[in-house]
């Protein structure tokens, strides 16, 4: 089972120098943190405010070199959390075929922000990663932490 | 040269990636590019803290546990059998370098604007040869690399905290 998510925001996270895109479900029941890095996270953070820098970031690049190839990405899934390590699966028409490649979720979340593409995440990765002490965490936190990044 | 599928027409010289640094100073990163035929002058590029752990790994062929951003973009080429043919440095427009990536899909070539971070890492992992055109490279910035790291070295040391 699947459950189409948004992207709900960027945070910055102090304690792990990192940035962790949150992800919700549609009626907002589910709740999936992606720690990602610095570039990815202001990739995503360009994204979502609809950013056009004035050269094109590397996954601006990325959806060009699918646009040259006349490749076209029709969703990203979340697929395993292993070891706080997610895995992602981005799935794309080249030819008339079928075809599915392995990345992080960051370049996945990134290039489907870009691409108008749905992101998808499997039922395990969402049950996997609750952990009470996560939880609290996140209930801890205040609206004005899901601000925008001051890269 | 005349067999490649580049549209451009005026003379290419071909380039190396020589090494990529760190600035202490900035969180940026400076990429030395120099020429194939044994001239000494070099290049310098200034590039992105990410895009230049980029390229230091493809240089060092380190294979990092899940794919880099620009592994990803070689893995869309393999998945699809599109083949990245070069890179060319077209211009330099207020010490900004653009660049252009060839592929070849299908039978058919497409070129793609790219910034020479992005299109360098995707060459150096694809094993395409790098260009720059005559024009950008009498045109190029940062020639006298040397002074500018002697410059930078005093300063560095001063600014270090111990």
């Amino acid at each position: 089972m699947i459950t189409q998510m948004q992207v709900k925001g960027l945070m910055f996270d102090p304690y792990n120098n990192a940035y962790i895109v949150i992800l919700r479900d549609e009626d907002q029941s589910e709740m999936l943190p992606i720690w990602v890095g610095k570039s990815e996270a202001s990739s995503i953070s360009l994204a979502l405010e609809s950013v056009a820098p004035p050269r094109p970031m590397t996954h601006d690049f990325m959806k060009e070199y699918l646009n040259a190839a006349n490749a076209k990405v029709i969703s990203v899934v979340i697929t395993d959390l292993n070891e706080n390590t997610y895995y992602a699966k981005i799935h794309l028409t080249y030819e008339d075929s079928e075809y599915t490649v392995d990345s992080r979720p960051s370049d996945a979340i990134a290039l489907a922000l870009r691409s108008q593409a749905p992101i998808f995440a499997n039922e395990s990765v969402i049950r996997k990663q609750i952990s009470e002490e996560l939880d609290q965490w996140l209930e801890n936190l205040k609206p004005e932490d899901f601000g925008k990044l001051d890269s | 040269m005349q067999q490649q599928t580049s549209t451009t027409t005026e003379s290419l010289l071909e380039l190396t990636v020589d090494r990529v640094v760190e600035d202490p100073n900035t969180d940026t990163w400076i990429l030395v590019l120099s020429r194939t035929d044994g001239r000494t002058e070099l290049l310098t590029i200034w590039i992105g803290a990410a895009e230049g752990e980029s390229i230091r790994r493809a240089l060092d062929t380190l294979v990092t546990p899940r794919p880099m951003s620009h592994d990803l973009i070689k893995s869309f080429g393999e998945h699809f059998g599109v083949k990245t043919e070069q890179v060319v440095l077209t211009n330099v427009k207020s010490s900004t370098y653009f660049a252009t990536v060839y592929l070849e899909s299908n039978g058919v070539a497409r070129a793609i604007d790219a910034r020479p971070s992005d299109a360098i890492a995707l060459a150096l992992r694809c094993r395409a040869p790098i260009y720059v055109t005559q024009d950008v490279w009498d045109r190029r910035g940062g020639q006298n690399l040397d002074a500018w790291l002697s410059k930078l070295a005093p300063k560095n040391i001063g600014t270090q905290e111990v």
